[in-house]
């Protein structure tokens, strides 16, 4: 298909010249088109569910077809990047979050997308793909972090149960009171990484960089404080790497098994924690001076070598908002969509497990801004992931973990 | 452990002092072989057993008897849109593949090893120097050239850079110098050219390394992700690997289904191998080296 | 066949067969010659040119660009490979990777051998027992590296609860910088051990009985015939092993990634793995071929030395 593509593509640019010469206005688009869709979101079980989408929309737009191809989600990044260098990538293609749009836009990849109702969008998500005003991606999901916590534990230790109150001393203290090493529970669980530490530095107040993006911003008393919160659980109240965490699902393990109070992770686990026989519920994170929450979003960008620039916009303002969207993804359980209209969502309030589900939305009212920094993104998370692994696992100190990840990113910024 | 190792079976020896070191090396043999055979077998059986554990997540100390084992994770597998579509394609390019390399390695290898010309050793250094970059560097030249050619989503696009192996070049160059040059002479005598001192000496002389080199070839086909994930991309076209690796989803992976797709996965190579290592052995009998 | 001196060195000498180029004989003859030797090399030669040659080529190229793989390219001459020759962190991956095949090529080659020589005897139910022994080289890395982290896991892990048992405190294998790399050698060595053994009973196949006979006659014991027959005449699939084992090992890269991710902290970080995040990660595509071209060198240069070196010890029937 896509040999006929870049021929297609290929004759089509040679026509474009010729009427380039003849004229420079965009003739509009007639005739029915083909235009083509490379995404990961479908993978690993909602294929169907994107099915769905699209016959909704090629029905509503008959001169429309979507082509869909879908690729493994941890390898999705390598076949955009060639597609990219090649330029063969789709006219609608997913960004996986912010820090992905960031490199995309910053290199002129994505198109303007003017004339988006930007009001039926939730605003914070929608904010976080446009660039100097104009929007470059337009969000189709969202998940955030939450607070799980085990309530069997809690009444068990005679601890209250997590209000929207709770600052991290409130956390600390149930956590500790939670752990009971001679039974194997403990009282709490927060992944050491850049997702949470950038997150954490806003809810003490703090930024990862600083105002213009220049310098790194987290090597301060309150940014040390931060690292410390997320480091010193390890080994007094949460598992040590020795222990096992860190590992893929050991974290989730152990909640099901009933051997950990709290936990800080996404609203992805609700399905596989339908079962377990504990009783359970979520609240939104406890800050420190502020509250704020990660969001993860994913959006659709459309190239800006797209020939069909109108049809590809069309398919990813529907792909993100439209009612048809909006109920294949509430009644399927796929991530939650990314409109503002929340009396459309109400259903998912009452669909079971956790019961505070209100806390979903609202963690996404306080969201803690990424960094964005372009082509170096990925290489800054290694970086400051790598420096806070080592400060938990005690070979250095959380301030030479900081100082070094300063160092460090602050060369990556430099160039 | 002493001859059992190298020579022929054990009854035949007489008996005597030197018999009784020898069935006492022969059974130390026999239990190191073994409990290490358990050792590699346990990673294989780990995974079928994760592969039988409805909703199997990766715990910390596996159970060795599921809870309630259940085939519904293979069900699910080939319930998964075209995955025996998928499985046909992987078959497909593997089965191509390793044709066209054994064609290609063993002309190739011939001429290294038995037909000089200047400048043989530069040409063949330079056909190993192809294995010493990485290919994860080359993807991208590679994908703009096919590009070029029009050959984007399409097998023999996929096909192409697998042709020509280096490895299986030498590998049968190797296996063709040990043939010894007097069957070639006696040939050559009798009149025989390069082609038929081809076919009808060397091909038959180097079957163990012809058939190690089908294993490989066909293991190396049937393994590989990058480039067909790069360079097919109509789910139609998708192979194995890929699809695999599509079951591991953002935040949460259905590990019982992945682990399912591992075991699909092994038992052609496995079978293969069982079959292609009865040639390896047998090489020996109708080779006719003396 | 004679454990001959008559050794071919893997560049420029040949075999002495008759086939020898028909050289001073007619025009004709020697065009006859020359369609037939490319007859034979043709069919690999166009493939390898095309879709490896080419690709390299082409990569030398990028290294001399600044390139993201989104923007257009910009060339910068040689800085890429100065800023790589500067940065200590180059040395460290390379470092990292010749600590990889220091580790990993003596276990697998004895190891292989070892089993090559085992299954090679009559022991009972041995095709069953080739195959299992081939079963790691077949399953994929996922599943290996989750099953060697749950070995090794420090803790809970089997390996450190043996070793406790015998009152010795195991180390944090992966979770360690220290013991990161042992970890992927140990596991890597494991996997690949039915590969080496495949290779050399392909090989062992090739000696002949009879020379163990005479060997017998002569009342050599085993080992003598070990180091007298077998080891001499398998040194063609030594050699063959040796070669690879060390052109794959400069490019280990999918147990590292499947093991530690290059962690903890950069200690497991191989070269190749740098190249992987260059190009896709970090966009820097023109230092990741900077860095393949680096590599390039050096696996070539080491190749020369063992082919340079096999003269000494690699004896052809």
């Amino acid at each position: 298909m896509n040999r006929k593509l870049i021929a297609a593509a290929g004759i089509a640019g040679i026509a474009a010249l010729v009427l380039a010469g003849c004229s420079a206005a965009t003739p509009a688009e007639t005739g029915p088109v083909t235009i083509t869709y490379s995404n990961f979101i479908s993978n690993g079980g909602n294929e169907d569910n994107l099915a769905k989408i699209v016959a909704a929309f090629e029905k509503a737009n008959p001169d429309i077809t979507v082509k869909v191809t879908t690729l493994p989600y941890d390898s999705y990044g390598t076949a955009l990047q060639t597609d990219l260098a090649a330029g063969t990538e789709a006219d609608v293609f997913d960004i996986n979050g912010p820090s992905a749009y960031g490199p995309l836009q910053t290199n002129g990849v994505l198109a303007a997308l003017d004339g988006v109702d930007g009001s039926v969008y939730n605003t914070a998500l929608l904010d976080s793909y446009a660039t100097g005003g104009v929007q470059y991606g337009l969000p189709t999901s969202f998940s955030d972090v939450v607070l799980y916590y085990n309530k069997d534990l809690f009444d068990a230790a005679g601890v209250s149960y997590p209000t929207a109150d709770w600052t991290w001393a409130d956390e600390t203290a149930a956590a500790q009171k939670l752990t009971d090493a001679a039974a194997g529970v403990w009282g709490d669980h927060q992944p050491v990484s850049y997702n949470e530490y950038y997150k954490v530095l806003v809810q003490n107040g703090e930024t990862f960089l600083n105002a213009d993006g220049t310098k790194v911003a987290f090597n301060t008393p309150g940014g040390i404080e931060a690292a410390h919160w997320l480091v010193d659980k390890s080994g007094t109240t949460m598992p040590t790497i020795d222990q096992g965490q860190g590992t893929a699902d050991f974290d989730t393990n152990l909640f099901k098994d009933g051997k950990l109070a709290m936990l800080h992770t996404g609203i992805w686990v609700f399905g596989s924690f339908a079962d377990t026989p504990a009783n359970w519920d979520i609240a939104v994170e406890p800050g420190n001076t502020a509250v704020a929450n990660a969001v993860f979003s994913n959006a659709v960008g459309v190239s800006a070598n797209s020939k069909h620039h109108d049809a590809a916009q069309k398919w990813a303002e529907f792909l993100s908002s439209s009612d048809d969207e909006v109920n294949v993804r509430l009644d399927s359980g796929w991530e939650l969509p990314t409109i503002a209209d929340t009396a459309k969502l109400n259903t998912y309030l009452d669909k079971g497990k956790p019961a505070n589900r209100q806390a979903v939305f609202d963690a996404a009212k306080n969201i803690a801004p990424a960094p964005s920094i372009g082509d170096a993104q990925s290489e800054m998370q290694d970086i400051i992931t790598g420096e806070l692994i080592e400060a938990q696992a005690g070979r250095e100190t959380v301030e030479q973990a900081l100082d070094n990840a300063e160092t460090k990113i602050n060369a990556l910024l430099a160039g | 452990m002493a001859d059992a190792l190298l020579s022929g079976p054990l009854v035949r020896a007489p008996r005597s002092r030197e018999a009784n070191a020898r069935l006492i090396g022969f059974i130390l043999l026999h239990v190191v072989i073994i409990v290490g055979a358990l050792i590699m077998f346990f990673p294989f059986l780990w995974t079928i057993i994760t592969s039988i554990t409805p909703g199997a997540s990766l715990t910390n100390s596996p159970a060795l008897i599921p809870a309630n084992p259940s085939l519904d994770a293979y069900a699910r597998l080939f319930a998964e849109r075209p995955f025996a579509q998928v499985v046909l394609n992987s078959l497909l390019l593997a089965v191509v593949t390793t044709v066209v390399q054994l064609v290609t390695s063993s002309t190739a290898a011939y001429a290294f090893s038995r037909m000089p010309f200047r400048g043989r050793g530069v040409v063949f250094a330079v056909y190993l120097a192809t294995m010493m970059i990485p290919l994860q560097v080359l993807i991208v030249p590679l994908f703009v050239e096919l590009k070029t050619f029009h050959l984007l989503d399409t097998y023999l696009g996929a096909l192409l850079p697998t042709f020509a192996s280096a490895f299986g070049i030498f590998l049968l160059r190797q296996a063709i110098h040990q043939v010894p040059a007097e069957l070639d002479e006696a040939a050559t005598i009798d009149g025989a050219g390069h082609f038929r001192i081809f076919f009808g000496i060397i091909l038959p002389n180097i079957r163990p390394a012809l058939a190690t080199l089908t294993v490989f070839s066909f293991m190396g086909s049937w393994n590989s992700f990058l480039w067909p994930l790069v360079v097919l991309r109509s789910p139609e076209l998708q192979t194995l690997p890929i699809a695999l690796a599509g079951l591991q989803g953002q935040f949460v992976s259905q590990w019982d289904v992945i682990m399912a797709g591992s075991v699909v996965s092994v038992i052609p190579m496995l079978a293969l191998y069982i079959f292609a290592q009865k040639y390896v052995i047998q090489g020996v009998a109708s080779s006719g080296i003396k | 066949m004679s454990v001959s001196t008559a050794q071919t060195s893997l560049v420029d000498r040949a075999l002495p067969t008759i086939a020898t180029p028909p050289r001073g004989r007619s025009r004709a003859v020697r065009t006859r010659y020359a369609l037939t030797v490319l007859a034979f090399l043709l069919p690999s030669a166009i493939p390898l040119a095309l879709f490896v040659l080419g690709p390299m080529i082409a990569a030398l190229w990028v290294s001399l660009n600044k390139w993201n793989l989104l923007a257009p390219m910009k060339f910068i001459g040689l800085d890429n490979y100065a800023k790589l020759l500067t940065d200590p962190g180059t040395g460290e991956v390379f470092l990292h990777t010749v600590y990889y095949i220091v580790g990993y090529l003596p276990l697998v080659y004895i190891g292989g051998l070892g089993l090559a020589l085992a299954l090679n005897t009559a022991l009972k139910g041995r095709s069953l027992l080739r195959g299992v022994y081939f079963l790691p080289v077949v399953t994929s890395w996922i599943v290996v590296a989750l099953v060697w982290r749950w070995l090794l896991s420090p803790s809970s892990g089997v390996v450190n609860t043996v070793l406790g048992f015998f009152g010795i405190a195991g180390p944090g294998w992966w979770t360690d910088p220290t013991w990161a790399m042992p970890s992927i050698i140990l596991a890597s060595a494991w996997k690949d051990l039915g590969f080496v053994m495949i290779i050399l009973l392909a090989g062992l196949q090739a000696i002949s009985p009879d020379m163990y006979d005479a060997a017998k006659i002569d009342g050599a014991g085993w080992w003598r015939r070990l180091f007298s027959i077998t080891l001499p005449l398998l040194s063609p699939s030594t050699f063959f092993v040796l070669v690879i084992s060390l052109i794959n090992g400069f490019q280990v890269f999918d147990q590292v990634y499947a093991m530690t991710g290059g962690g903890p902290n950069g200690a497991s970080e191989v070269v190749v793995e740098q190249i992987y995040d260059l190009t896709f990660r970090y966009g820097k595509a023109g230092e990741a071929s900077a860095l393949s071209w680096m590599l390039f060198i050096v696996i070539l240069a080491v190749t020369v030395i063992q082919v340079r070196g096999q003269r000494r010890w690699v004896t052809y029937g």
